[in-house]
């Protein structure tokens, strides 16, 4: 009688104990931004599905951003704007994985030529203030030594932006990146400068999360590092299939398109120690980088 | 192993299922909170990206006030929210819903809203986000901050809590009553239903609804019923008589126990008739066992239809009855009894196409006047029984103290006999035959005389007849024979070695195979002439065809042959006329009387058939002078009788003959 009593105490404690919760879904919150493609492939090829993550995609970072504020998701991508505004405000964000570089990806264009916005007196910048794009332009500003008391700064998404039309009567500067800048420059606006050529700025795409997931999610989040290290691989030895593949996520931007910006960006998903160097005053800190 | 009932067993499944319905509930409980967290979360997370989304936009210094429609808008019709302060990035209140009481958060900490997923929504009071504003490109933020309705969210839970332990408590209680009310009614009666009825195998249980329990039930049923109906065969296997369907022994002398107690106490009496079938040997003998068997069958319905309902009856063994009559008051009742048997009998049987008249002898006993227990009532019966055969069968007859005596005497003269025999105090007693014409000793009769060293001399008279009754006159009769041969063979080298030697041969002596042989063996170094074989007509008349063979096979072994007590039976002529006798015995009957005439006239003519016949005739009980006399004058050859001597022991005897002559 009493191994049956124990045998029925068992099944009913591990009928109890079976119940547990599975792995919690964790939610990258992201936009369509080229260096971001392995994302979008991973999550086409099913390889984040079977880590159990999901991806959120906006429009801009900015929203990226303040779906991961409000706790919408665990994990964001940052450029250093991003990850610094999120800090700044109060979050204990941290990077975790760095994706690429802007290689050009990031430019400033204008309906007039450098000499002529040095010589202005009045330049109407359009940019999303609250994005990489703010630093871009001052850098640019700085550069060429204009003066930030000429400018008209109009925040504006990418979206809008896109939309923009050179006018003859205006001198305007457009801060914007890859693939938005496709439309621009077919609508008349030249580049005079892009993070291709600016030795002074970089532009760091990477994932953050805060400590607690990254403290619950370790082994998920090394699985998603080798996830994205396989996708970057793939995606460059297939091109026409990554295409394929992504192209829903980067507004059905043409193969060539997509070719073209590949080519403004830069993998630093296994960045060397020069890079890391440079980037640790940033606040990448090599430690807290999964590499 | 230590054993718990079915209750007990049932109390612990009741808990266990308390355990894990509890937890079960409290899991589901659980989970609904989860959900209305999630969906809680999920429009304070959409309300507040979006209130954050129109900040970012709109929210620029010192233009609060075009906000606040908006903002009081976002309060008012969101029952989540209760208040929200924006705080610029001094920490000075800008905005409050609640503009009355602003200080009513006072020292509530708020949580980042980016935390609210690992936070306990109603556990939380406020959650914050950051407006980012900006001066040219240099950021700067103010605080929101967003109070929640507690007293919803309260409410919320309360309600659920209340429900779920309602359901679960309620539920519960149903389902524990339902449980507790149906292993009772199916499993905890039923069992012990069961068990009483196999402890006590009286009422048997209703169908039960659970298929095992009927099961057990039905086989139980059954095995009980077969045991019942087993214990009722070996019942009637032990009282019952398995042919006649009558009590047995044993159960009769039960019965008549208990009837005994019975009747000390109310002083009543009862009868024990013991009923024998008369000639029911004879039946088994000729018509088979089967055939008696049948007869047997038909008077134990006799006898049950002949008596009243409390009466008893049993079958001893063969063909043995006993009747037991309780409460007889008179002895018309028995004989009441004893008529309706008889007449029932009188009515002859027919099995396979023979028809039989059954009859039967019966022996009564009265308890307590003719024996104060069983064995003395069935053995005085049994007296009685024999005594109404001895009557001539197809009687009845009461016990009495003077038939108790005469068996007794029986019994005794029986013992006595059998040891006896075996230690030699039979003696063979000679009496002579004299020749009337020279009063010489020719002859003599061999008589059996019984000298018991205690009772002394015991005549014939007591123990031949017993002898007879019970066979024992053959092994005696086979003494006789050859003490008797012997003796001649003594005599042979003696003077009386011309002396003639007769013995009786009694009728039960015929049913001895060996008696031919015993003859045979006794006479062979004898003169045969000299032996004689004395018969009585009584001997003669039953199954006389059957002796007449051994009779004629006498004659072939050379022996005499004499016929004793002639003239007292009724067919002493046809024995003369169909028997080679070479002698006749007058029966002293008629020499008694032989004063008178017409006996004179008997013997007279019984000495000329004699003569006629060339037998040689000798008068028996010849006591004097006078009758010698008559005897001589008749020319009649020999006498035997007191008037010479009385039988004498063999050295007497030879004195005798040596010594004197007879008148």
């Amino acid at each position: 009688m009493k191994q049956i009593l124990f045998i029925a105490l068992f099944f009913t404690l591990l009928f109890t104990s079976c119940s547990q919760e599975n792995k919690k879904e964790l939610h990258i919150s992201t936009n369509s931004w080229i260096g971001y493609a392995p994302l979008f492939y991973a999550k086409e090829k099913g390889y984040l599905d079977k880590l159990n993550i999901e991806l959120i995609t906006n429009i801009s970072l900015a929203e990226a951003a303040n779906i991961y504020d409000i706790g919408k998701a665990e994990i964001v991508t940052t450029t250093q704007h991003e990850y610094y505004s999120l800090k700044n405000s109060g979050h204990d964000i941290i990077p975790v994985i760095l994706l690429d570089r802007s290689n050009g990806g990031d430019m400033v264009l204008s309906n007039k030529n450098i000499n002529t916005l040095i010589h202005a007196k009045k330049i109407y910048a359009y940019l999303e203030i609250d994005s990489i794009n703010a630093e871009i332009l001052q850098d640019f500003l700085k550069r060429y030594n204009i003066s930030e008391k000429k400018m008209v700064f109009i925040n504006k998404d990418q979206s809008q932006i896109e939309s923009l039309q050179p006018q003859d009567d205006k001198n305007m500067l457009v801060v914007t990146y890859v693939p938005y800048n496709i439309k621009l420059k077919k609508s008349g606006f030249k580049e005079l400068a892009s993070t291709k050529k600016m030795s002074t700025i970089m532009v760091i795409d990477a994932l953050c999360t805060n400590e607690s997931t990254l403290k619950n999610n370790k082994e998920r989040l090394h699985q998603l590092k080798a996830v994205i290290d396989r996708s970057i691989q793939e995606l460059q030895a297939d091109k026409r299939a990554s295409y394929n593949l992504v192209k829903r996520y980067l507004e059905n931007m043409s193969y060539g398109d997509y070719i073209d910006s590949l080519e403004l960006i830069k993998w630093i998903n296994k960045p060397s120690q020069k890079l890391l160097k440079r980037i640790e005053p940033m606040g990448y800190e090599a430690k807290q980088l999964i590499q | 192993m230590k054993n718990i009932s079915i209750k007990l067993f049932t109390i612990i499944v009741m808990l266990m299922l308390l355990t894990s319905g509890g937890y079960l509930f409290y899991k589901f409980y659980a989970d609904s909170k989860n959900v209305t967290e999630s969906l809680l979360e999920e429009n304070i997370q959409v309300n507040l990206l979006n209130m954050k989304y129109f900040l970012d936009k709109n929210l620029k210094e010192n233009n609060i006030d075009q906000l606040v429609a908006y903002l009081d808008n976002r309060v008012h019709s969101n029952s989540i929210i209760d208040d929200i302060h924006i705080l610029d990035n001094n920490k000075k209140l800008l905005y409050a819903t609640d503009r009355d009481d602003y200080a009513l958060h006072k020292g509530i900490q708020c949580l980042p809203i980016s935390k609210i997923i690992n936070s306990d929504i109603f556990q939380q009071e406020c959650y914050s986000f950051s407006v980012k504003l900006f001066d040219d490109l240099t950021p700067y933020y103010y605080q929101t901050n967003i109070y929640l309705n507690r007293a919803y969210l309260d409410s919320l839970l309360k309600d659920k809590i209340i429900k779920y332990l309602t359901l679960f408590i309620v539920n519960f209680f149903i389902l524990m009553v339902i449980l507790w009310i149906t292993i009772n009614k199916l499993i905890v009666n039923p069992l012990e239903q069961l068990r009483q009825f196999a402890y006590y195998s009286t009422k048997v249980p209703k169908q039960f609804l659970i298929q095992e329990l009927e099961s057990i039930r039905y086989s139980l049923d059954l095995t009980f019923k077969r045991l019942k109906e087993e214990q009722k065969e070996l019942f009637n296997l032990s009282t019952k008589d398995p042919l006649s369907g009558l009590y047995n022994r044993l159960s009769l002398v039960e019965k008549i126990n208990w009837l005994i107690s019975k009747s000390k106490r109310s002083d009543a009496q009862f009868a024990l008739l013991f009923l024998d079938l008369d000639n029911f040997k004879n039946i088994n003998d000729s018509r088979g066992h089967e055939f008696g068997d049948k007869v047997l069958q038909h008077v134990s319905q006799v006898l049950i239809s002949s008596v009243r309902d409390n009466d008893i009856v049993s079958r001893l063994g063969g063909d043995e009855f006993v009747i037991v009559l309780p409460d007889i008051e008179d002895n018309d009742a028995i004989l009441e009894v004893i008529h309706r048997i008889r007449e029932a009998l009188n009515i002859p049987v027919v099995f396979d196409n023979y028809k039989y008249h059954v009859t039967c002898s019966i022996g009564i006993t009265i308890y307590p006047k003719d024996g104060r227990d069983v064995t003395e009532l069935l053995k005085n019966s049994d007296i009685a029984m024999y005594k109404s055969k001895d009557l001539g069968k197809n009687n009845f007859h009461f016990f009495t103290e003077r038939l108790n005596d005469e068996i007794q005497e029986k019994i005794k003269i029986q013992r006595v006999m059998v040891s006896a025999l075996e230690e030699g105090n039979f003696k063979l007693f000679y009496q002579p035959k004299v020749d009337i014409v020279s009063n010489k000793i020719v002859g003599c009769e061999g008589l059996i005389r019984l000298i018991d060293p205690i009772v002394g001399l015991i005549p014939p008279d007591r123990f031949i007849h017993i002898a007879e009754e019970n066979n024992f006159i053959i092994p005696l009769g086979e003494w006789i024979i050859e003490e008797g041969a012997r003796q001649l063979k003594t005599w042979e080298s003696t003077p009386l070695k011309d002396l003639k030697l007769s013995i009786n041969v009694s009728g039960v002596q015929f049913k001895d195979s060996n008696l031919l042989s015993t003859l045979e063996n006794a006479i062979s170094t004898i003169d045969k002439n000299k032996f004689e074989i004395e018969l009585t007509e009584s001997v003669l008349m039953t199954d006389f065809d059957e002796k007449l063979e051994i009779i004629d096979k006498f004659k072939a072994l050379g022996l005499r042959l004499s016929l004793d007590d002639f003239g007292t039976g009724y067919s002493s002529l046809s024995y003369l006329k169909k028997i080679p006798f070479d002698t006749l015995k007058i029966d002293k009957s008629f020499i008694d009387d032989l004063e008178n005439t017409k006996d004179q006239s008997f013997v007279n003519m019984i000495v000329t058939i004699a003569d006629e016949l060339n037998l040689e005739v000798v008068a028996e009980g010849v006591e004097n002078k006078k009758q010698l006399k008559y005897l001589k004058s008749m020319k009649c050859e020999q006498y035997q009788g007191y008037l010479c001597s009385r039988p004498l022991p063999a050295n007497e005897f030879e004195s005798l003959f040596l010594e004197r002559e007879c008148p």
